[in-house]
């Protein structure tokens, strides 16, 4: 037997990326994004008169089938981005680990350097820490798209309640900004996330949870001379134990006010859906 | 007996004549018919004038064509007539008319689809049939050389509709339409025109309702005829690219007999008593009259919430522009940004092909 690094009974190191709730919460994402594409993608170009759209659509039950599913899967759109939500505020509160997918000012030179080096106007790759600025754009672009297609689709959910205290021309222009950004958002899915994670190299990471030494190496170095080391955060386990218990409850009330605020959000009105039978 | 112009009708006449004999001249019957005060009574009390106004026969479309009595009325060949083997004046009528198809056989196949025949069909004795709407005794000629309606022909048809439909008729009167027609303006629907003719359909089912937003456009979308009045050609395809329309046109495209709650043009216009868009008490420009309409499906809509609807205009930059910016926004961003993704892509996907090809002939170098 020669030195442990080639044994073959020991596992090649694999370094923690992604918790098991952070799986969860990207496999209940993507399950719910795909589903509003399907839904969502056909009702906006409905107008252009498809006979495939309108074979989709009769597929999938008819368009007030479609409608509704498209509301059940932004409803679980929402719960993930409450869970998220909750699950950041822990990481930050409780566990208090560095802030690593905030934006700085190292990112914007990053990812000058990736267009220079593509280019070849620059001798080598930026040298990336835990997460690269593409990770980043995709991150906030995700928020962002988030933010805007929750408030738009509160606008067209309920356009009566909106109209109330905005104009009215905001409803369609809801509309177009809800199917606006849906586009931008599939597309820089497309692009974006299937080059980067897909096509580049298949990154299993957020399935599997780890990374090899190889991956890191090639796309987050910097993390891994941390790793190596031995940066790791030291915690005071009874500060840690403090912290948690505090934390709970708060967490538990507020995600009984967000879980609350989008049972308000769906069920503010009904007329929307379900107008009145014609006469 | 005055020549007759010639014609398919007439063309057809001779031939069913010469099967039927030698037909009676219409002078013949006309001697005692012409003499006002004649009726017939049946067994159920009704009874019928028989009287026939000689000037009007010999103007009408048959008496100057020399279509003659017996055409029609064929049981009758002598005097004193056979007696009637009807129970009711209607009885009679929904026997003799059967004998249009003798020289209208297209128009008399369509009224076999009609709501009218389907209402008979079902016991309804006094739905219309030809001779209700067309009295052959004094029917004019309506329509020109090619077939087309003569305007005069146009103008008098509510009034024949009104017969039966007099409540709706009113209605129509005072709508822009009707009032338009009324006052000798050729150009504007009358029933026909959105009900059909002698085919009529049922105006009540879903299949009539998802089809009309198109009928409407048949004119509305015609600028040769729009311009004249300043009305918009733009508004089927507006209604289309909102909400309600798009759900319509679906269903019409899919599922024209499913019901859907989305309105069509009459839901919020108004079906006979459609008003123009200024009209104080309906039209839909004044605030609270379109306000009104929206409350009809959206019962709790507030004051902003009728502006939701664009009201079948174009999002402009000074109207309607945060529809207008929000599009003009999309419209950029939609290409930039994933333009420059698919740039950064590109690059970076040849320069690691490229990474990948040197560092495997670096590799067959030391090999």
């Amino acid at each position: 037997m020669s030195t442990p690094s080639h044994d073959p009974f020991t596992p090649p190191p694999a370094y923690p990326r992604f918790s098991k709730l952070d799986r969860v919460q990207h496999i209940a994402m993507l399950t719910s994004f795909l589903v509003l594409t399907v839904t969502g993608l056909p009702q906006k170009f409905i107008y252009l008169n498809d006979r495939r759209l309108d074979d989709l659509i009769d597929l999938m039950g008819g368009i007030e089938a479609v409608r509704l599913v498209h509301r059940y899967a932004a409803t679980a759109l929402m719960v993930v981005t409450v869970v998220h939500l909750l699950a950041v505020a822990h990481r930050v509160l409780v566990r208090r680990v560095s802030l690593s997918m905030l934006p700085r000012y190292q990112d914007v030179l990053d990812a000058l350097q990736a267009v220079r080096y593509n280019l070849g106007l620059a001798g080598q790759r930026p040298r990336m820490d835990r997460y690269t600025w593409e990770e980043k754009v995709e991150y906030w672009s995700l928020i962002w798209g988030t933010i805007v297609m929750i408030a738009t689709g509160f606008m067209l959910w309920n356009p009566v309640a909106t109209a109330r205290f905005l104009p009215g021309q905001f409803i369609p222009a809801a509309q177009v900004v809800h199917g606006g950004e849906a586009l931008l958002a599939i597309l820089a899915v497309l692009v974006w996330h299937f080059y980067s994670v897909h096509l580049r190299h298949f990154n299993r990471s957020m399935f599997s949870g780890v990374m090899s030494e190889h991956e890191m190496l090639d796309e987050h170095p910097l993390e891994l001379e941390r790793i190596k080391a031995g940066g790791a955060e030291a915690h005071d386990p009874a500060a840690l134990a403090r912290r948690e218990r505090v934390f709970r409850p708060v967490a538990a009330v507020v995600a009984a006010l967000l879980l609350a605020g989008i049972y308000w959000f769906v069920s503010f009105e009904q007329t929307a859906i379900a107008t009145l039978p014609p006469r | 007996m005055k020549l007759p112009s010639p014609g398919p009708a007439w063309l057809l006449g001779p031939a069913l004549l010469l099967l039927a004999g030698p037909p009676a001249r219409a002078q013949e019957c006309l001697d005692c018919h012409s003499q006002s005060g004649s009726s017939v009574s049946f067994k159920d009390g009704s009874s019928r004038d028989v009287t026939i106004d000689p000037k009007a026969w010999q103007a009408s479309v048959h008496g100057s064509m020399g279509v003659s009595c017996t055409d029609c009325h064929s049981e009758i060949k002598q005097y004193p007539h056979p007696d009637l083997a009807e129970r009711s004046s209607r009885d009679l009528t929904l026997r003799l008319y059967t004998s249009c198809q003798q020289c209208h056989e297209e128009q008399f196949k369509k009224t076999l689809d009609s709501v009218h025949q389907r209402a008979l069909a079902a016991g309804h004795k006094n739905a219309a049939v030809c001779a209700d709407c067309h009295d052959p005794h004094t029917q004019r000629k309506i329509t020109d050389a090619k077939g087309k309606l003569l305007p005069e022909g146009r103008i008098a048809i509510p009034r024949t509709c009104a017969k039966c439909h007099a409540a709706i008729q009113k209605q129509y009167r005072e709508s822009v339409h009707g009032h338009a027609l009324v006052t000798g303006n050729p150009d504007v629907p009358t029933c026909i025109d959105c009900h059909g003719v002698h085919n009529i359909p049922d105006p009540t089912t879903a299949q009539f309702r998802l089809a009309s937003p198109r009928m409407c456009a048949d004119c509305h979308s015609d600028r040769r005829r729009m311009e004249k009045y300043g009305l918009s050609t733009d508004v089927l395809r507006t209604y289309v690219a909102d909400f309600h329309g798009t759900t319509v046109t679906l269903f019409q495209r899919r599922h024209p007999d499913q019901l859907t709650n989305k309105p069509v043009c009459y839901d919020c216009h108004g079906i006979h008593d459609i008003a123009s868009k200024s009209d104080p008490g309906k039209g839909l420009r004044v605030k609270e009259n379109l306000l009104r309409t929206c409350q009809k499906c959206h019962p709790d809509a507030s004051t902003n919430f009728p502006d939701a609807w664009l009201s079948h205009y174009i999002p402009t930059k000074d109207r309607n522009p945060a529809v207008y910016w929000s599009r003009v926004a999309y419209n950029f961003l939609i290409p930039g940004v994933v333009g420059g993704m698919v740039l950064f892509v590109g690059t970076d996907f040849l320069r690691r092909s490229l990474d990948r090809r040197k560092k495997g002939q670096n590799r067959t170098d030391h090999a």
